[in-house]
Protein backbone atom coordinates (compact mmCIF):
# COMPACT_ATOMS: atom_id res chain seq x y z
CA UNK A 1 0.00 0.00 0.00
CA UNK A 2 2.77 2.42 0.90
CA UNK A 3 4.93 3.01 -2.04
CA UNK A 4 6.79 6.04 -0.79
CA UNK A 5 8.66 8.20 -3.22
CA UNK A 6 11.03 10.76 -1.75
CA UNK A 7 12.92 11.62 -4.93
CA UNK A 8 11.47 15.18 -4.82
CA UNK A 9 13.46 15.76 -1.66
CA UNK A 10 16.60 15.98 -3.76
CA UNK A 11 15.30 19.21 -5.30
CA UNK A 12 17.15 22.16 -3.66
CA UNK A 13 14.03 24.34 -4.02
CA UNK A 14 12.00 21.99 -1.82
CA UNK A 15 14.89 21.63 0.58
CA UNK A 16 15.06 25.40 0.89
CA UNK A 17 11.32 25.61 1.53
CA UNK A 18 11.45 22.98 4.24
CA UNK A 19 14.35 24.68 6.00
CA UNK A 20 12.82 28.13 5.75
CA UNK A 21 9.46 26.80 6.89
CA UNK A 22 11.00 25.03 9.87
CA UNK A 23 12.91 28.14 10.90
CA UNK A 24 9.78 30.28 10.66
CA UNK A 25 7.92 27.74 12.78
CA UNK A 26 10.66 27.83 15.41
CA UNK A 27 10.78 31.61 15.35
CA UNK A 28 7.03 31.93 15.70
CA UNK A 29 6.84 29.36 18.50
CA UNK A 30 9.68 30.83 20.53
CA UNK A 31 8.75 34.46 20.06
CA UNK A 32 5.10 33.85 20.93
CA UNK A 33 6.09 31.73 23.94
CA UNK A 34 8.38 34.46 25.23
CA UNK A 35 5.66 37.09 24.95
CA UNK A 36 3.11 34.67 26.44
CA UNK A 37 5.45 34.13 29.39
CA UNK A 38 5.59 37.86 30.09
CA UNK A 39 1.82 38.22 29.70
CA UNK A 40 1.37 35.31 32.11
CA UNK A 41 3.68 36.80 34.69
CA UNK A 42 2.11 40.23 34.69
CA UNK A 43 -1.41 38.82 34.44
CA UNK A 44 -0.89 36.62 37.46
CA UNK A 45 0.76 39.48 39.36
CA UNK A 46 -2.18 41.74 38.54
CA UNK A 47 -4.56 39.10 39.88
CA UNK A 48 -2.78 39.14 43.23
CA UNK A 49 -3.65 42.82 43.64
CA UNK A 50 -7.31 41.80 44.02
CA UNK A 51 -8.77 44.78 42.20
CA UNK A 52 -12.28 43.75 41.20
CA UNK A 53 -12.49 45.34 37.75
CA UNK A 54 -8.96 44.23 36.83
CA UNK A 55 -9.74 40.68 37.90
CA UNK A 56 -12.85 40.75 35.70
CA UNK A 57 -10.89 41.97 32.66
CA UNK A 58 -8.18 39.35 33.08
CA UNK A 59 -10.72 36.63 33.71
CA UNK A 60 -12.57 37.55 30.53
CA UNK A 61 -9.32 37.58 28.56
CA UNK A 62 -8.34 34.14 29.86
CA UNK A 63 -11.77 32.65 29.23
CA UNK A 64 -12.05 34.01 25.69
CA UNK A 65 -8.63 32.85 24.60
CA UNK A 66 -8.72 29.51 26.33
CA UNK A 67 -12.17 28.56 25.16
CA UNK A 68 -12.16 29.54 21.50
CA UNK A 69 -10.33 27.73 18.68
CA UNK A 70 -6.86 29.21 18.10
CA UNK A 71 -7.53 29.03 14.37
CA UNK A 72 -10.51 31.31 14.81
CA UNK A 73 -8.40 33.70 16.89
CA UNK A 74 -5.77 33.79 14.19
CA UNK A 75 -8.28 34.46 11.43
CA UNK A 76 -9.87 37.15 13.58
CA UNK A 77 -6.58 38.98 14.10
CA UNK A 78 -5.60 38.55 10.49
CA UNK A 79 -8.81 40.00 9.15
CA UNK A 80 -9.12 42.80 11.69
CA UNK A 81 -5.48 43.84 11.89
CA UNK A 82 -4.10 42.98 8.51
CA UNK A 83 -6.82 42.98 5.89
CA UNK A 84 -9.51 45.31 7.10
CA UNK A 85 -7.66 47.31 9.67
CA UNK A 86 -4.40 49.13 9.70
CA UNK A 87 -3.02 49.90 6.29
CA UNK A 88 -0.32 52.15 5.04
CA UNK A 89 0.74 53.40 1.65
CA UNK A 90 3.98 51.96 0.40
CA UNK A 91 6.04 55.07 -0.49
CA UNK A 92 7.83 53.27 -3.33
CA UNK A 93 4.87 51.84 -5.20
CA UNK A 94 2.02 53.97 -3.94
CA UNK A 95 0.03 50.80 -3.24
CA UNK A 96 -1.93 50.46 -0.02
CA UNK A 97 -0.51 47.51 1.97
CA UNK A 98 -1.30 46.11 5.41
CA UNK A 99 0.74 47.64 8.22
CA UNK A 100 1.07 44.30 9.94
CA UNK A 101 2.34 41.28 8.05
CA UNK A 102 0.64 37.91 8.30
CA UNK A 103 3.53 36.81 10.49
CA UNK A 104 2.94 39.71 12.88
CA UNK A 105 -0.75 38.85 13.10
CA UNK A 106 0.04 35.21 13.81
CA UNK A 107 2.57 36.27 16.45
CA UNK A 108 0.08 38.54 18.19
CA UNK A 109 -2.62 35.90 18.07
CA UNK A 110 -0.41 33.08 19.36
CA UNK A 111 1.10 35.28 22.07
CA UNK A 112 -2.31 36.16 23.45
CA UNK A 113 -3.48 32.55 23.24
CA UNK A 114 -0.36 31.32 25.05
CA UNK A 115 -0.55 34.28 27.43
CA UNK A 116 -3.99 33.20 28.60
CA UNK A 117 -2.65 29.73 29.34
CA UNK A 118 0.41 31.18 31.09
CA UNK A 119 -1.74 33.37 33.34
CA UNK A 120 -3.53 30.23 34.48
CA UNK A 121 -0.26 28.39 35.03
CA UNK A 122 1.37 31.21 36.99
CA UNK A 123 -1.75 31.81 39.01
CA UNK A 124 -1.81 28.21 40.21
CA UNK A 125 1.93 28.40 40.84
CA UNK A 126 1.50 31.49 43.01
CA UNK A 127 -1.47 29.92 44.77
CA UNK A 128 0.65 26.93 45.69
CA UNK A 129 3.27 29.14 47.37
CA UNK A 130 3.18 28.72 51.11
CA UNK A 131 1.55 31.81 52.64
CA UNK A 132 4.33 31.69 55.21
CA UNK A 133 6.94 32.60 52.59
CA UNK A 134 5.02 35.73 51.69
CA UNK A 135 4.59 36.66 55.34
CA UNK A 136 8.31 36.23 55.99
CA UNK A 137 9.07 38.52 53.05
CA UNK A 138 6.67 41.15 54.36
CA UNK A 139 8.18 40.98 57.83
CA UNK A 140 11.60 41.65 56.27
CA UNK A 141 10.26 44.82 54.70
CA UNK A 142 9.90 43.70 51.08
CA UNK A 143 7.50 45.83 49.07
CA UNK A 144 4.76 44.24 46.98
CA UNK A 145 6.78 44.43 43.77
CA UNK A 146 10.11 43.35 45.35
CA UNK A 147 8.36 40.42 46.96
CA UNK A 148 7.00 39.32 43.61
CA UNK A 149 10.30 39.83 41.78
CA UNK A 150 12.71 38.42 44.33
CA UNK A 151 10.73 35.69 46.00
CA UNK A 152 7.31 34.78 44.62
CA UNK A 153 8.07 34.78 40.89
CA UNK A 154 11.32 32.77 41.18
CA UNK A 155 9.66 30.09 43.28
CA UNK A 156 6.40 30.03 41.35
CA UNK A 157 8.08 29.84 37.94
CA UNK A 158 9.99 26.77 39.05
CA UNK A 159 6.78 25.18 40.25
CA UNK A 160 5.26 26.11 36.88
CA UNK A 161 8.01 24.82 34.61
CA UNK A 162 6.26 21.54 33.67
CA UNK A 163 3.11 23.48 32.81
CA UNK A 164 5.19 25.94 30.75
CA UNK A 165 6.71 23.04 28.82
CA UNK A 166 3.20 21.91 27.94
CA UNK A 167 2.25 25.41 26.86
CA UNK A 168 5.34 25.73 24.63
CA UNK A 169 4.64 22.34 23.05
CA UNK A 170 1.16 23.56 22.37
CA UNK A 171 2.54 26.76 20.81
CA UNK A 172 4.68 24.68 18.45
CA UNK A 173 1.68 22.69 17.32
CA UNK A 174 -0.56 25.73 17.01
CA UNK A 175 1.90 27.58 14.74
CA UNK A 176 0.80 25.21 11.97
CA UNK A 177 -2.52 27.04 11.82
CA UNK A 178 -0.73 30.19 10.71
CA UNK A 179 -0.46 28.55 7.28
CA UNK A 180 -4.14 29.40 6.84
CA UNK A 181 -3.32 33.10 6.96
CA UNK A 182 -0.39 32.59 4.54
CA UNK A 183 2.44 32.71 7.06
CA UNK A 184 5.23 30.78 5.33
CA UNK A 185 5.92 28.30 8.10
CA UNK A 186 6.44 24.56 7.87
CA UNK A 187 2.83 23.60 7.21
CA UNK A 188 2.46 26.27 4.56
CA UNK A 189 5.48 25.04 2.61
CA UNK A 190 4.34 21.45 3.05
CA UNK A 191 1.14 22.39 1.24
CA UNK A 192 3.14 24.06 -1.51
CA UNK A 193 5.27 20.97 -1.95
CA UNK A 194 2.45 18.46 -2.22
CA UNK A 195 0.52 20.75 -4.51
CA UNK A 196 3.58 20.64 -6.75
CA UNK A 197 4.50 16.99 -6.40
CA UNK A 198 1.21 15.33 -5.42
CA UNK A 199 3.25 13.32 -2.88
CA UNK A 200 0.85 14.10 -0.03
CA UNK A 201 1.63 11.09 2.18
CA UNK A 202 5.38 11.50 1.85
CA UNK A 203 5.29 15.19 2.64
CA UNK A 204 3.00 14.67 5.63
CA UNK A 205 5.17 11.91 7.06
CA UNK A 206 8.25 14.10 6.76
CA UNK A 207 6.52 17.10 8.33
CA UNK A 208 5.21 14.91 11.12
CA UNK A 209 8.73 13.78 11.77
CA UNK A 210 10.00 17.37 11.86
CA UNK A 211 7.34 18.42 14.38
CA UNK A 212 8.07 15.42 16.59
CA UNK A 213 11.79 16.23 16.49
CA UNK A 214 11.23 19.89 17.35
CA UNK A 215 8.95 19.11 20.27
CA UNK A 216 11.24 16.36 21.57
CA UNK A 217 14.17 18.74 21.46
CA UNK A 218 12.12 21.31 23.33
CA UNK A 219 11.08 18.85 26.05
CA UNK A 220 14.65 17.72 26.44
CA UNK A 221 15.80 21.32 26.80
CA UNK A 222 13.08 22.15 29.31
CA UNK A 223 13.92 19.13 31.46
CA UNK A 224 17.54 20.30 31.50
CA UNK A 225 16.44 23.76 32.56
CA UNK A 226 14.24 22.26 35.28
CA UNK A 227 17.23 20.35 36.62
CA UNK A 228 19.49 23.37 36.61
CA UNK A 229 16.94 25.60 38.31
CA UNK A 230 15.72 23.00 40.78
CA UNK A 231 16.43 23.66 44.43
CA UNK A 232 16.57 20.92 47.03
CA UNK A 233 13.24 20.13 48.59
CA UNK A 234 11.15 21.37 45.66
CA UNK A 235 10.07 19.72 42.40
CA UNK A 236 12.95 18.08 40.53
CA UNK A 237 15.30 18.88 43.41
CA UNK A 238 13.31 16.83 45.92
CA UNK B 1 6.61 51.46 84.46
CA UNK B 2 7.19 54.94 83.15
CA UNK B 3 5.56 55.34 79.74
CA UNK B 4 8.45 57.05 77.99
CA UNK B 5 10.66 54.32 79.29
CA UNK B 6 9.07 51.66 77.13
CA UNK B 7 10.46 50.68 73.73
CA UNK B 8 7.25 48.94 72.78
CA UNK B 9 3.89 50.00 74.01
CA UNK B 10 0.48 48.50 73.25
CA UNK B 11 -2.56 50.28 74.63
CA UNK B 12 -6.03 48.72 74.58
CA UNK B 13 -5.43 46.97 71.27
CA UNK B 14 -8.40 45.17 69.76
CA UNK B 15 -8.49 43.05 66.66
CA UNK B 16 -11.33 41.17 65.01
CA UNK B 17 -11.39 38.72 62.13
CA UNK B 18 -14.88 39.22 60.79
CA UNK B 19 -17.25 39.01 63.73
CA UNK B 20 -14.72 37.15 65.84
CA UNK B 21 -12.81 39.36 68.26
CA UNK B 22 -9.38 37.83 68.73
CA UNK B 23 -7.78 40.61 70.82
CA UNK B 24 -10.04 42.26 73.38
CA UNK B 25 -7.93 45.12 74.68
CA UNK B 26 -4.28 44.17 74.98
CA UNK B 27 -2.03 46.55 76.90
CA UNK B 28 1.61 45.75 77.21
CA UNK B 29 4.83 47.73 77.65
CA UNK B 30 8.28 46.35 76.96
CA UNK B 31 11.46 48.13 77.98
CA UNK B 32 14.61 48.25 75.93
CA UNK B 33 16.61 45.10 76.64
CA UNK B 34 13.74 43.30 78.26
CA UNK B 35 12.72 39.71 77.45
CA UNK B 36 8.99 39.14 77.74
CA UNK B 37 7.44 35.71 77.34
CA UNK B 38 3.83 35.29 76.29
CA UNK B 39 2.22 32.03 77.32
CA UNK B 40 -1.35 30.86 77.02
CA UNK B 41 -3.64 28.32 75.41
CA UNK B 42 -3.69 27.83 71.67
CA UNK B 43 -6.03 30.28 69.96
CA UNK B 44 -5.78 32.86 72.72
CA UNK B 45 -4.29 35.45 70.35
CA UNK B 46 -0.55 35.19 71.01
CA UNK B 47 0.53 35.10 67.35
CA UNK B 48 -1.91 37.85 66.55
CA UNK B 49 -0.29 40.12 69.15
CA UNK B 50 3.13 39.63 67.53
CA UNK B 51 1.75 40.17 64.01
CA UNK B 52 0.14 43.43 65.11
CA UNK B 53 3.36 44.69 66.66
CA UNK B 54 5.27 44.59 63.36
CA UNK B 55 2.27 45.68 61.33
CA UNK B 56 1.67 42.44 59.47
CA UNK B 57 -2.00 42.83 60.30
CA UNK B 58 -3.85 46.10 61.01
CA UNK B 59 -5.64 46.58 64.32
CA UNK B 60 -9.20 47.78 64.89
CA UNK B 61 -8.67 50.10 67.84
CA UNK B 62 -6.12 51.09 70.44
CA UNK B 63 -2.54 52.06 69.73
CA UNK B 64 0.82 50.43 69.18
CA UNK B 65 4.10 52.27 69.44
CA UNK B 66 7.53 50.82 68.72
CA UNK B 67 10.28 53.34 69.43
CA UNK B 68 9.12 56.42 67.53
CA UNK B 69 6.89 54.47 65.13
CA UNK B 70 3.14 54.75 65.63
CA UNK B 71 2.29 51.39 64.10
CA UNK B 72 -1.50 51.85 64.23
CA UNK B 73 -1.22 54.94 62.04
CA UNK B 74 0.77 53.25 59.27
CA UNK B 75 -1.22 52.37 56.19
CA UNK B 76 1.19 51.31 53.45
CA UNK B 77 3.98 48.76 53.30
CA UNK B 78 6.30 51.60 52.43
CA UNK B 79 5.55 53.41 55.68
CA UNK B 80 6.16 50.13 57.50
CA UNK B 81 9.64 49.68 56.12
CA UNK B 82 11.59 51.54 58.84
CA UNK B 83 9.50 49.63 61.40
CA UNK B 84 10.36 46.28 59.82
CA UNK B 85 14.00 47.29 59.96
CA UNK B 86 13.66 47.78 63.69
CA UNK B 87 11.49 44.74 64.43
CA UNK B 88 12.36 41.28 63.11
CA UNK B 89 10.24 38.19 63.41
CA UNK B 90 11.00 34.48 63.61
CA UNK B 91 8.16 32.12 62.77
CA UNK B 92 7.08 28.69 63.92
CA UNK B 93 7.52 27.19 60.44
CA UNK B 94 10.91 28.90 59.83
CA UNK B 95 9.57 30.39 56.55
CA UNK B 96 12.94 30.41 54.81
CA UNK B 97 13.04 31.13 51.09
CA UNK B 98 13.44 27.67 49.53
CA UNK B 99 15.17 28.89 46.35
CA UNK B 100 18.09 30.49 48.18
CA UNK B 101 20.92 29.02 50.24
CA UNK B 102 21.25 29.61 53.96
CA UNK B 103 23.78 32.40 53.37
CA UNK B 104 21.62 34.01 50.69
CA UNK B 105 18.57 33.83 52.93
CA UNK B 106 20.45 35.80 55.56
CA UNK B 107 21.85 38.32 53.06
CA UNK B 108 18.81 38.97 50.88
CA UNK B 109 16.81 41.51 52.84
CA UNK B 110 19.73 43.66 54.08
CA UNK B 111 20.96 43.97 50.47
CA UNK B 112 17.64 44.12 48.62
CA UNK B 113 15.50 45.98 51.15
CA UNK B 114 17.91 48.05 53.21
CA UNK B 115 20.34 48.62 50.35
CA UNK B 116 23.39 47.80 52.45
CA UNK B 117 26.69 47.06 50.77
CA UNK B 118 26.82 43.45 49.62
CA UNK B 119 30.33 42.72 50.85
CA UNK B 120 29.65 44.19 54.24
CA UNK B 121 26.40 42.17 54.44
CA UNK B 122 28.15 38.96 53.47
CA UNK B 123 30.67 39.41 56.28
CA UNK B 124 27.78 40.10 58.65
CA UNK B 125 25.85 37.05 57.42
CA UNK B 126 28.83 34.74 57.87
CA UNK B 127 29.39 36.10 61.36
CA UNK B 128 25.74 35.47 62.23
CA UNK B 129 25.76 31.95 60.79
CA UNK B 130 28.82 31.27 62.92
CA UNK B 131 26.96 32.65 65.91
CA UNK B 132 24.13 30.14 65.42
CA UNK B 133 26.79 27.48 64.72
CA UNK B 134 25.95 26.89 61.08
CA UNK B 135 29.04 28.18 59.28
CA UNK B 136 29.51 24.90 57.46
CA UNK B 137 25.91 25.01 56.16
CA UNK B 138 26.20 28.41 54.49
CA UNK B 139 25.74 26.95 51.01
CA UNK B 140 23.01 24.45 51.87
CA UNK B 141 19.45 25.03 50.69
CA UNK B 142 16.65 25.07 53.29
CA UNK B 143 15.43 21.73 51.92
CA UNK B 144 18.76 20.19 52.88
CA UNK B 145 18.63 21.38 56.49
CA UNK B 146 16.92 19.89 59.53
CA UNK B 147 14.14 21.84 61.22
CA UNK B 148 16.44 23.03 63.98
CA UNK B 149 19.05 24.17 61.47
CA UNK B 150 16.45 25.99 59.39
CA UNK B 151 15.18 27.74 62.47
CA UNK B 152 18.68 28.88 63.37
CA UNK B 153 19.13 30.23 59.84
CA UNK B 154 15.84 32.08 60.33
CA UNK B 155 17.22 33.58 63.54
CA UNK B 156 20.37 34.66 61.71
CA UNK B 157 18.20 36.14 58.97
CA UNK B 158 16.23 38.13 61.55
CA UNK B 159 19.45 39.35 63.18
CA UNK B 160 20.95 40.41 59.85
CA UNK B 161 18.39 43.23 59.73
CA UNK B 162 20.14 44.58 62.85
CA UNK B 163 16.83 44.96 64.64
CA UNK B 164 16.20 46.48 68.02
CA UNK B 165 13.49 43.95 68.76
CA UNK B 166 12.93 40.33 67.75
CA UNK B 167 9.55 38.64 67.96
CA UNK B 168 9.69 34.86 68.33
CA UNK B 169 6.48 32.98 67.57
CA UNK B 170 6.62 29.45 69.01
CA UNK B 171 9.88 28.90 67.21
CA UNK B 172 10.48 25.49 68.75
CA UNK B 173 6.94 24.15 68.42
CA UNK B 174 7.59 22.40 65.09
CA UNK B 175 10.94 20.91 66.13
CA UNK B 176 11.75 17.50 67.47
CA UNK B 177 12.89 17.45 71.10
CA UNK B 178 16.61 16.99 70.39
CA UNK B 179 16.82 20.10 68.24
CA UNK B 180 14.74 22.30 70.52
CA UNK B 181 17.73 22.80 72.77
CA UNK B 182 20.06 24.12 70.07
CA UNK B 183 17.50 26.75 69.07
CA UNK B 184 16.76 27.75 72.66
CA UNK B 185 20.50 28.11 73.28
CA UNK B 186 20.77 30.51 70.36
CA UNK B 187 17.86 32.57 71.66
CA UNK B 188 19.18 32.60 75.21
CA UNK B 189 22.43 34.13 73.98
CA UNK B 190 20.51 36.95 72.32
CA UNK B 191 18.57 37.64 75.48
CA UNK B 192 21.79 37.63 77.50
CA UNK B 193 23.28 40.14 75.09
CA UNK B 194 20.40 42.46 75.90
CA UNK B 195 18.40 42.30 72.69
CA UNK B 196 14.77 43.19 73.33
CA UNK B 197 12.70 40.04 72.77
CA UNK B 198 9.06 39.08 72.87
CA UNK B 199 8.74 35.32 72.88
CA UNK B 200 5.60 33.29 72.46
CA UNK B 201 6.52 29.88 73.80
CA UNK B 202 5.28 26.62 75.20
CA UNK B 203 8.65 25.90 76.78
CA UNK B 204 7.78 26.81 80.37
CA UNK B 205 11.17 25.95 81.76
CA UNK B 206 12.82 28.17 79.18
CA UNK B 207 10.37 31.00 79.88
CA UNK B 208 11.11 30.79 83.57
CA UNK B 209 14.84 30.98 82.94
CA UNK B 210 15.12 33.74 80.34
CA UNK B 211 12.10 35.97 80.85
CA UNK B 212 12.18 39.20 82.79
CA UNK B 213 8.41 39.08 82.68
CA UNK B 214 5.76 36.53 81.71
CA UNK B 215 2.32 37.37 80.35
CA UNK B 216 -0.46 34.83 80.39
CA UNK B 217 -3.10 35.31 77.68
CA UNK B 218 -6.53 33.76 77.48
CA UNK B 219 -9.36 34.56 75.06
CA UNK B 220 -7.73 37.71 73.71
CA UNK B 221 -6.81 39.25 77.06
CA UNK B 222 -3.67 39.40 79.14
CA UNK B 223 -5.05 37.81 82.25
CA UNK B 224 -1.98 38.07 84.39
CA UNK B 225 1.60 39.24 84.05
CA UNK B 226 4.62 39.47 86.29
CA UNK B 227 8.08 38.08 86.99
CA UNK B 228 8.38 34.37 86.14
CA UNK B 229 8.69 33.35 89.78
CA UNK B 230 5.34 34.97 90.52
CA UNK B 231 3.48 33.59 87.49
CA UNK B 232 4.81 30.06 87.77
CA UNK B 233 4.97 29.68 91.54
CA UNK B 234 2.13 31.86 92.76
CA UNK B 235 -0.35 32.47 89.93
CA UNK B 236 -3.21 34.70 91.07
CA UNK B 237 -5.86 34.04 88.43
CA UNK B 238 -7.69 30.70 88.35
CA UNK B 239 -7.29 30.54 84.54
CA UNK B 240 -3.51 30.82 84.87
CA UNK B 241 -3.53 28.12 87.50
CA UNK B 242 -5.63 25.85 85.32
CA UNK B 243 -3.40 26.38 82.29
CA UNK B 244 -0.19 25.82 84.22
CA UNK B 245 -1.73 22.75 85.82
CA UNK B 246 -2.17 21.32 82.33
CA UNK B 247 1.23 22.14 80.87
CA UNK B 248 3.60 21.75 83.78
N1 LIG C 1 -6.13 35.52 59.38
C1 LIG C 1 -7.07 35.05 60.23
N2 LIG C 1 -8.37 34.99 59.84
C2 LIG C 1 -9.33 34.54 60.68
N3 LIG C 1 -9.09 34.10 61.92
C3 LIG C 1 -7.83 34.13 62.38
C4 LIG C 1 -6.76 34.60 61.55
N4 LIG C 1 -5.60 34.50 62.26
C5 LIG C 1 -5.94 34.01 63.47
N5 LIG C 1 -7.27 33.77 63.54
C6 LIG C 1 -8.00 33.27 64.72
O1 LIG C 1 -7.65 34.05 65.81
C7 LIG C 1 -7.52 33.27 66.97
C8 LIG C 1 -6.20 33.53 67.62
O2 LIG C 1 -5.18 33.13 66.76
P1 LIG C 1 -3.66 33.18 67.14
O3 LIG C 1 -3.27 34.59 67.44
O4 LIG C 1 -2.91 32.51 66.06
O5 LIG C 1 -3.63 32.33 68.47
P2 LIG C 1 -2.39 31.64 69.19
O6 LIG C 1 -1.13 32.09 68.52
O7 LIG C 1 -2.50 32.09 70.61
O8 LIG C 1 -2.60 30.17 69.07
C9 LIG C 1 -7.69 31.83 66.55
O9 LIG C 1 -8.99 31.42 66.90
C10 LIG C 1 -7.55 31.87 65.07
O10 LIG C 1 -8.36 30.90 64.48
MG1 LIG D 1 0.24 30.97 67.40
Amino acid sequence: MFNLDYSWLADPVYQGWLIRGTLTTIELAFASSAIAFVIGLFGALALTLRIAWLDAVIELFVEVFRNTPPLLQMLFFYFTLSTVGLRMTDPATGVSVPLLSAFACALISLSLFGGALCIEAFRSGLDSLPRAVTEAARSLGYSRWQRFRRIEAPIASRICLPALTNIMTNQFKTTSQASVITVPELMYYAGQIYNDTFRTAEVMILVLFIYVSLVSLLSWGMVRIERVLAFPGYGKGA
Amino acid sequence: MNRTDALIELDQVTKSFGAFQVLKGISLAVKDGEAVCIIGPSGSGKSTILRCINGLIPINSGSIRVGTHEVHKMKTEKEMRPLRHQVSMVFQQYNLFPHRTALQNVMMAPVQVLGHDRREVEARARRLLAKVRLSEKADAYPGQLSGGQQQRVAIARALAMEPQVILFDEVTAALDPETVKEVLTAIRELVDEGLTCILVTHEMKFAREVADRVCFTDHGRIVESGPPAQIFDAPQDPRTREFLGQVL
